[in-house]
């Protein structure tokens, strides 16, 4: 479980994305290797050989995207916030960006309680990410504006903590000075 | 003698690399695209130039202002005027040649001038204050100007350099691929090698240009409406509908996201028919033409609607329903790409394979795109995209999905490079440009990866929080790498030598 926990992180994405692309580029580099300076004929393999590894391939292709996605149903936020939000209280946040500054309701979160951010923007397009204290992003959020819905996400911190919020939405000259703080609190 | 040949022979420095030669009788096929193709490595200097900028700006804390400038002209330079220019050059030139027909007359004419024209007025745009980085973030151009930050002529100026440039992609390029393919008279003498459409090396061709044209079509009908506002031409009340930031960004996306995948047909069909020229058994024959043409139409079947994994975060805004589909089909995407690798490894495993520098590069370019195709599936995935989304993971995948595609060009470049001008490369340069480009954007690639995973943002012009600055550095020195292979590749290019066999003979070997 931890792993997957892992796995669905920045950090994760990163390795699966080499997990793919490794032994792809071992892969093609020993064969364009071998096939331009060692053996360079042609292999004496009829095509009905190719055929079974050729399905091989494509299945395990097929089998580990369908994995790796059903996999993080879970992390999904919206999915993960029907599974917590059974009946406990939320907390609601609610937030408008503007150039370039947030207005947000509520800056101080108890740990271990589901919030739900809901976020508008009034002037062009923001993000509004949640960075945890080690610095990965938890959640990043993208707001248009005149929109009849807030962008929204329900998450439950564990660890309290002083979290960074990011505008990861390019949204003019300053930009990179569009950031604020929210504080989480050990519950009572 | 056409005005093509006459611009790239009046051109400095440039010029010298991509004189045509006029003896071969191909001038027709040849000048159109080696002005585009000579255009847009002018881009690339000055784009590629300004990459190394922006890395220099925040670690020697310049103004937050250069690195806004810069970025916007760099991403908008190396998409627009070069990698798209050179992939209409190069693709031009073969098509031509697969099918027999001139490239002359108004549309190339138009094409070319539209894209380096408006490339040009985005330029001045940019210099007089309006940084809205290639993707535009509309409404952010009106916003600025509302607030101050830039003025509404440079909105208007930029918007028109974007219009000519999207005209230039979405109408001229196709039209003329369409054009060419299905109307005019097959001339004997300018077939170099002949080909259907029911091949990969056309096949991809066709598909791209239609895509372009279908996808891009409700990008033109909102762009002309806006453009036509600022121009006052109609009023801002009747544009109100085309200005609405959702209906703006979602056209904008079907289109700006099927750019990328006709782009990557078009380059997938040109390594399709490159590769089996050099196979070492002459046998000139792909592993399987129709695997390769059933990679094509998964790519571009799962492409189509693909691009809504650039709105996921948007919930509950963008149903969930619509993210999932995006999700799904992103990942088809990847199916085809699993076709294609085995496609080519087989191929080559089948006939071996005659390296030259050019199909190297080609081979490389499309490792890359692999490893770009599996950054792209993976932050197309919901979980992780509300962790990468807007990261410098994505600045990544942008720049090694365009660097790739160019990389594979200037490798399909150097095979036609001597039919195009009667000059021969130095092979031993030749792979000196592979080996220092593969170093330097496979580099550049896993860094921007690992900024983005390390939660750096995208198009951020404060990199010193939470230690960025490593991947900023790193950045810089495969930068370097990389702006250094570039200088081989067009020190080859200043210094080839005329060939003496007849070009005739060449051209058709
Ligand atoms: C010469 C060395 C280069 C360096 C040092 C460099 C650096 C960078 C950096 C730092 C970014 C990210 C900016 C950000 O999002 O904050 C970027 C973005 C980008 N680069 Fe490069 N680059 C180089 C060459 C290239 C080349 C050759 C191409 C295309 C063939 C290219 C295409 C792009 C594109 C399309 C983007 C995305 C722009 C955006 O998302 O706004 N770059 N580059
Ligand atoms: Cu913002």
């Amino acid at each position: 479980m931890a792993m997957l926990d892992y796995v669905y992180t920045g950090w994760g994405a990163f390795w699966v994305t080499m997990f793919m692309f490794v032994p792809f580029a071992l892969m093609a580099y020993w064969v364009i290797r071998r096939k331009s300076l060692v053996d360079t004929g042609p292999t004496q393999l009829q095509p009905s050989e190719f055929a079974p590894i050729e399905g091989v391939w494509m299945t395990f292709a097929f089998i580990f995207f369908v994995v790796a996605n059903l996999a993080s149903l879970k992390y999904i936020p919206w999915a993960a916030a029907s599974g917590t939000t059974n009946g406990e209280p939320e907390i609601q946040v609610d937030f408008t960006a503007k150039s370039w500054a947030y207005d947000i309701s509520n800056r101080q979160i108890e740990a271990g309680k589901p919030v739900r951010f809901s976020g508008r923007s009034s002037d062009t397009q923001h993000g509004f990410a949640v960075y945890h204290p080690d610095g990965r992003v938890l959640f990043t959020m993208l707001m248009m504006p005149g929109t009849t819905k807030p962008t929204s996400v329900v998450y439950t911190f564990k660890d309290p903590g002083k979290y960074a919020v990011r505008c990861l939405e390019y949204c003019g000259v300053a930009h990179h000075r569009m950031q604020d703080e929210l504080t989480v609190v050990k519950a009572n | 003698m056409s005005i093509a040949t006459t611009i790239v022979k009046s051109t400095p420095v440039f010029g010298k690399m991509f004189a045509v030669d006029k003896s071969t009788g191909l001038e027709e096929i040849n000048a159109w695209p080696a002005l585009m193709i000579m255009s847009s490595f002018v881009w690339l200097v000055v784009a590629g130039l300004l990459g190394l900028v922006m890395p220099a700006t925040q670690i020697f804390d310049l103004s937050s202002d250069h690195f806004y400038t810069t970025l916007t002209l760099h991403g908008a330079a190396l998409t627009f005027p070069f990698s798209f220019q050179l992939m209409m050059g190069v693709g031009l030139h073969r098509s031509g040649g697969c099918v027999g027909k001139a490239i002359t007359g108004w549309l190339p004419a138009l094409a070319w001038l539209s894209m380096n024209l408006g490339a040009a007025i985005l330029t001045v745009a940019v210099l007089m204050g309006l940084k809205v980085s290639v993707v535009v973030m509309f409404p952010l151009p009106l916003v600025g100007a509302q607030m101050g930050v830039w003025s509404m002529e440079s909105v208007i100026v930029g918007f028109t350099g974007i219009y000519l440039v999207l005209a230039c992609m979405i109408l001229w390029y196709p039209l003329l691929v369409l054009k060419m393919m299905f109307f005019g008279k097959k001339r004997a003498e300018l077939i170099l090698s002949e080909r259907s459409l029911n091949e990969p090396g056309m096949l991809g061709m066709l598909l791209a240009a239609a895509t372009l044209l279908l996808t891009g079509l409700p990008l033109v009908v909102v762009g002309t409406t806006l453009v036509l506002a600022l121009y006052k031409v109609i009023p801002m009340s009747l544009a109100a509908w085309a200005a609405d930031p959702v209906v703006f960004q979602y056209t904008f996306y079907l289109f700006a996201h099927n750019l990328m995948e006709a782009m990557a047909l078009m380059v997938a069909s040109a390594m399709y028919a490159t590769l089996p020229l050099y196979l070492a058994d002459g046998s000139r024959k792909l592993y399987s033409e129709k695997l390769a043409n059933l990679a094509l139409w998964v790519l571009l079947v799962t492409s189509v609607t693909s691009g809504l994994h650039h709105f996921i975060t948007f919930y509950p805004n963008q149903p969930a329903a619509l993210s999932y589909w995006g999700n799904i089909m992103s990942w088809g995407t990847g199916m085809g790409a699993a076709i294609s690798i085995f496609t080519i490894l087989a191929t080559i495993w089948q006939h071996g394979l005659k390296a030259e520098p050019g199909i190297i590069a080609v081979l490389v370019g499309w490792a890359l795109y692999i490893l770009d195709g599996a950054s792209a599936i993976v932050t197309s995935n919901i979980a992780w995209t509300y962790q990468l989304h807007g990261t410098m993971w994505q600045s990544g995948h942008f720049m090694t999905v365009v660097l790739s595609m160019s990389m594979m060009w200037m490798g399909v470049l150097y095979h036609h490079y001597p039919v195009l001008t009667g000059r021969k490369l130095d092979p031993a340069l030749g792979y000196l440009y592979v080996k220092m480009i593969s170093v330097g954007s496979l580099g550049a690639a896993i860094v921007m990866l690992a900024g983005g995973a390390a939660g750096m943002p995208r198009r951020f012009a404060d990199w010193h929080p939470e230690g960025w600055m490593l991947y900023g550095n790193l950045i810089l020195a495969f930068g370097l790498i990389l702006g250094a292979s570039f200088a081989v590749y067009f020190y080859n290019l200043m210094k080839s030598r005329e060939i003496s066999a007849p070009m005739g003979e060449l051209a058709r070997a």
